[in-house]
């Protein structure tokens, strides 16, 4: 289990560099990186690799944040293996809310980061079919 | 630091003879006093003569205070016109002081003072601050603008005619004002309701709630809301008084609430109100909400005669359960000229604070209205902060929250309203008056 901080943004120019501004300037290092937008407002979730320093940064600066659990799982970069992924996924009967992936990680495999409501289950049905799950510390 | 629960409470009143005084007394001071004022300004100033002689009314006409509805109305427009010292009813040189305001057109509205009218204004604020309780032994941080602006020297006389420690602050500089205030241990603040906000929630956010030595808040200068006075008296622990007064009249001191919360004592014998409805002009019932109208009964410098300030109120002659007789005003519902009118529905910003404190603490009160006209339509946007309480991750119960605070507001405002959820902070926070409604319409 990982975790992962969503911020709240509003739709307009240079609020989310104002998000990574402030995470550079705090020498956080980001891992991966979402939005979701609406004509007005937007939210950034990222998984970054020091989650308390980037939200304490954070609000420091008044933004607001909210850190949830989230899961990543590393695939090889291969043709087919997010869907079989999903499929394992699937067939345990996990809904998931959403999904994003990794930056490109030099000479590493390629991780998946996805939510749902059921963790415990979710990484149950990927750990009985072998699939690697990822750690923070590994992050 | 705690605010003193009302069974504790010991009422202080600065004088008792004036402020206890049987409504027939009351009456007569008044009766002499208006005759002497009209005398004053029919023989003094050209504007007040003409007026009365178009009206065919003449001094000798006015013999007691019923008689007030004789008179002719003063207006802010008059004020404009007469710019800048054409009311005055005295010698330019015994105005020791004037005070300013913004006016509508650019230019200001300004109020010129006597020796005894600063003593008059002083005194009076004086009275409110025994009236929240404080003695010559409290400290008394004054974080109004100083200036032209009358809140913080309006705020310095009283402490003076009080005997009490004035510490000047003026506005702006949040960090400094908190710094001042725990290290010279200020008993009371005075400063605008919004700004009064901003400053608890940057107490509390800094960890300095318990080191303060607050127990009252001295509020005016803009209309706030019951919601908002429990919001600041529970983030500090404190009790907050709503004060009133306008420039022309004298200043902050025409008005304030005691511990009773209910309704602010006018002081009556310096300023007669009279709630008229605005548009037939015909007295108002106790209770019932009209036009605040003042005639000042003791002014040297400009006297003004039923002067309209646009101000909403109702007034309730009977005695407090604090001991006074003075008349009290109601807190205002809003000002006939700040009363947006959207798609036909008149829409306060009072009306607006209520509704998002009435959704339990759910939304912060730090909103702006923006009324828009699209397509010959008025469209209404309120701006809200979102806040780490109502946060969420998922953009559905963002939505159902924006959903939920649009149907809150439809239903206390009587209008369909846009809502923008915006963040934190991003609403400007004022150290003077609050600008809560920007209008684009060009009405």
């Amino acid at each position: 289990m990982i975790r992962q901080i969503s911020v709240f943004v509003e739709n307009q120019p240079g609020s989310m560099m104002n998000v990574t501004s402030v995470l550079t300037e705090a020498g956080v290092n980001i891992r991966a990186i979402s939005t979701f937008d609406t004509p007005e407002f937007g939210i950034m979730r990222l998984v970054v690799d020091d989650p308390v320093c980037a939200k304490s940064s954070l609000t420091e600066k008044g933004f607001v944040t909210r850190v949830s659990d989230v899961t990543g799982v590393e695939l090889k970069d291969e043709q087919g293996n997010l869907n079989q992924m999903l499929k394992i996924l699937a067939d345990g009967k996990i809904n998931i809310d959403y999904i994003y992936s990794f930056v490109i990680r030099e000479g590493k495999a390629p991780v998946m980061v996805f939510h749902t409501d059921d963790f415990e289950q979710a990484e149950k049905v990927l750990e009985a079919a072998g699939v690697k799950i990822m750690e923070e510390e590994e992050l | 630091m705690a605010g003193v629960a009302l069974e504790n409470w010991v009422e202080r009143i600065r004088d008792p003879k004036i402020e206890c005084m049987s409504r027939d007394e009351m009456a007569d001071l008044q009766n002499r006093r208006l005759t002497e004022v009209v005398k004053k300004v029919y023989e003094n100033v050209d504007f007040y003569r003409k007026k009365m002689q178009q009206r065919g009314v003449e001094p000798g006409d006015i013999k007691s205070i019923e008689d007030i509805e004789k008179l002719p109305f003063t207006t802010k427009e008059d004020l404009k016109n007469n710019y800048p010292f054409g009311l005055l009813a005295i010698p330019m040189k015994d105005v020791v002081r004037v005070q300013g305001t913004s006016g509508t057109t650019g230019k200001l509205t300004i109020a010129p003072y006597s020796q005894k009218d600063v003593e008059v204004w002083g005194e009076c604020v004086a009275r409110g601050l025994a009236m929240a309780g404080l003695t010559d032994e409290d400290i008394i941080h004054v974080c109004y603008g100083y200036g032209l602006f009358t809140g913080g020297l309006g705020l310095d006389y009283g402490a003076k005619a009080l005997g009490a420690t004035a510490i000047p602050m003026s506005a702006g500089n949040t960090k400094r004002q908190m710094m001042v205030m725990e290290d010279l241990g200020a008993t009371a603040f005075a400063c605008t309701p919004s700004y009064a906000l901003y400053l608890a929630e940057s107490i509390q956010e800094a960890g300095l709630v318990d080191h303060m030595k607050l127990k009252a808040g001295i509020h005016g200068a803009e209309p706030w809301t019951e919601e908002m006075r429990k919001k600041i008296e529970s983030i500090l622990h404190i009790n907050c008084f709503d004060i009133y007064g306008l420039c022309e009249i004298t200043g902050p001191g025409v008005a304030q609430d005691c511990i009773h919360k209910a309704g602010l004592h006018v002081h009556a014998d310096y300023f007669y109100p009279e709630v008229l409805n605005p548009s037939t002009h015909e007295k108002c019932e106790d209770g019932e909400t009209g036009e605040l109208v003042f005639t000042t009964l003791a002014k040297e410098a400009m006297p003004l005669i039923r002067y309209r300030t646009k101000d909403l109120t109702s007034i309730d002659h009977s005695p407090c359960e604090c001991g006074r007789t003075l008349p009290r005003i109601s807190k205002f519902t809003g000002r006939t000229d700040d009363m947006k009118v959207i798609r036909g529905v008149n829409v306060f910003p009072t009306q607006v604070e209520t509704a998002l404190l009435s959704m339990g603490g759910v939304i912060a009160p730090h909103y702006m209205m923006i009324v828009d006209r699209e397509d010959n339509m008025d469209v209404l946007t309120v701006m809200v902060e979102v806040d780490e309480r109502v946060f969420s991750d998922e953009i559905r119960k963002l939505d159902a929250l924006r959903s939920r605070i649009a149907a809150t507001l439809r239903q206390a405002l009587g209008v369909s309203v846009r809502v923008k959820l915006v963040e934190p902070k991003s609403i400007q926070r004022s150290e003077g008056k609050a600008v809560r409604v920007v209008d684009n319409r060009n009405l």
